[in-house]
């Protein structure tokens, strides 16, 4: 069977409980595995406002899977986006090679950044560590 | 008569090499926008075609996605 890479962003009614959102995603999750497809990344945004109210919902809960699946799971798994009812709305699209690309370069672009985040974070608990002193000096 | 002075537009995508615009960016596609929420055509962004026609599906899915309006509230 010809698997393909795929991305799909979900949204989910932000006006339920985390621990029961928290159940929804896992619940997605394994219905992408259930039907044949490995789950790359689990992207929780959280809750943002959304940029025009959809069924009355003014924020949402923002999720996003990357996952390699078989071609005829996505019929499945959008099914399953249809029937669950929290589920505001949903994309699902396939990634070609470019934007698998653009992932894995923004990905190592981060790495960077984080390693170059290193070095100012000490500085600063450095900073706070001077200014502590004083404190305890009075 | 002077002729006037033009400033050479430049495609943002091809400066940078940009493999794939993403519709989750939506820094990015929030300049390709304009105050009411519409898409500002490529005669005046200077983006070269293929990126704008690119550029434009990621809008239409960020739209989709409610992470831009269709319609800004200022206008409505």
């Amino acid at each position: 069977m010809r698997t393909h890479s795929y991305e799909s962003a979900v949204l989910i009614n932000a006006a339920l409980e985390d621990d029961i959102i928290e159940q929804i995603i896992t619940k997605l999750q394994d219905s992408i595995t259930q039907y044949g497809g490995t789950v790359k990344l689990v992207d929780k945004w959280g809750r943002k406002r959304l940029a025009y109210p959809i069924k009355k919902n003014k924020i949402g809960y923002y999720v996003i899977f990357q996952f390699d699946a078989p071609v005829t799971a996505i019929a499945q798994i959008e099914r399953i986006y249809r029937l669950e009812e929290s589920i505001i709305r949903f994309l699902n699209l396939k990634l070609s090679k470019f934007a698998l690309e653009h992932f894995a370069d923004q990905k190592a672009k981060e790495a960077a950044a984080k390693v170059l985040e290193v070095a100012p974070v000490t500085s600063t608990t450095v900073q706070e560590a001077a200014v502590a002193v004083p404190k305890t000096e009075k | 008569m002077k002729p006037l002075m033009k400033t050479k537009k430049v495609c943002r995508f091809t400066e940078i090499g940009v493999k794939y615009i993403d519709y989750k960016d939506i820094k990015l596609l929030q300049r390709f926008v304009s105050e009411q929420g519409r898409i500002i055509p490529k005669r005046i962004t200077g983006t070269k075609a293929g990126y704008h026609r690119e550029l434009t599906l990621a809008i239409k899915r960020a739209r989709h996605m409610a992470l831009l309006p269709y319609v800004s509230d200022s206008v409505r």
